[in-house]
């Protein structure tokens, strides 16, 4: 990662910015969401590899910084929402897509499952993110 | 599978609030399909999107809208080698690639 971070700050110009995207695992909450209301039915559980990749990803920042690379200007968390139309279809998803570093424990599972099925006509299984976005500026 | 993503429509707002791609040459690494290369190319004056992922690449190729195809370009890379002369961009973009 920091020898990509390298090679990033060679080819921006002098000033140029980086923008560093990207989601940060923090047991997302898991929703049933319908037009008239949107509860929470429980919380991803977090497998230690992923959790190691954010820590990866923010010590090369780290040392980006320390080595005079980039300079941080700014930084923020946002939501970013996955929306399904079932929790069978989130499920499906979350055991295919992301199951090296996230799972869906029974308890979250059944309490979705029946929010969704007591919910509006038109609720959906969403899982909400927790989204980080960082501007750095090029170092001298 | 109905499956949408970013339903509040987050990751653009924030993109803009971060960065001025008007007029800007924008790495983009870690492009996969284009999905986040669609939020803001055609502001800029030149997009480079960049992954590993043939596949991926190839939708976003296709994907690509024809009147923009001049100056959004996808190319197969690590970004360990980027394949370009030094001070090239405004602006690099890692999406979700960190």
């Amino acid at each position: 990662m920091v020898h990509a971070l390298s090679e990033i700050r060679r080819v921006l110009i002098p000033n140029g910015i980086l923008i560093d995207l990207r989601p940060m695992l923090s047991r997302w909450e898991v929703e049933v969401a319908s037009a008239r209301e949107t509860n929470v039915t429980g919380r991803v559980n977090d497998f230690e590899i992923g959790v190691a990749d954010d820590t990866a990803a923010n010590r090369s920042m780290a040392e980006a910084e320390s080595n005079g690379w980039f300079v941080r200007e700014r930084e923020e968390f946002f939501p970013y929402v996955y929306s399904w139309d079932t929790p069978h279809e989130m499920e499906e998803w979350i055991n295919e897509e992301w199951n090296d570093f996230i799972e869906l424990d029974e308890e979250a599972t059944h309490a979705t499952r029946s929010a969704w099925a007591l919910s509006d006509g038109d609720a959906r299984a969403q899982l909400r993110m927790k989204m980080l976005i960082a501007r750095w500026r090029k170092g001298e | 599978m109905t499956l949408q993503k970013d339903i509040e429509g987050n990751e653009k707002k924030y993109l803009h609030e971060f960065a001025d791609f008007k007029g800007k040459r924008v790495l983009e690494i870690g492009c996969g399909e284009g999905r986040l290369t669609w939020q803001y190319a055609n502001a800029s004056s030149l997009t480079i999107g960049l992954d590993s992922d043939h596949d991926a690449l190839r939708v976003a190729s296709i994907d690509a809208p024809h009147d923009r195809k001049h100056k959004i370009h996808f190319a197969c890379a690590e970004a360990e080698h980027l394949p370009f002369s030094k001070e090239t961009f405004d602006i690099a973009v890692l999406a979700w690639s960190l």
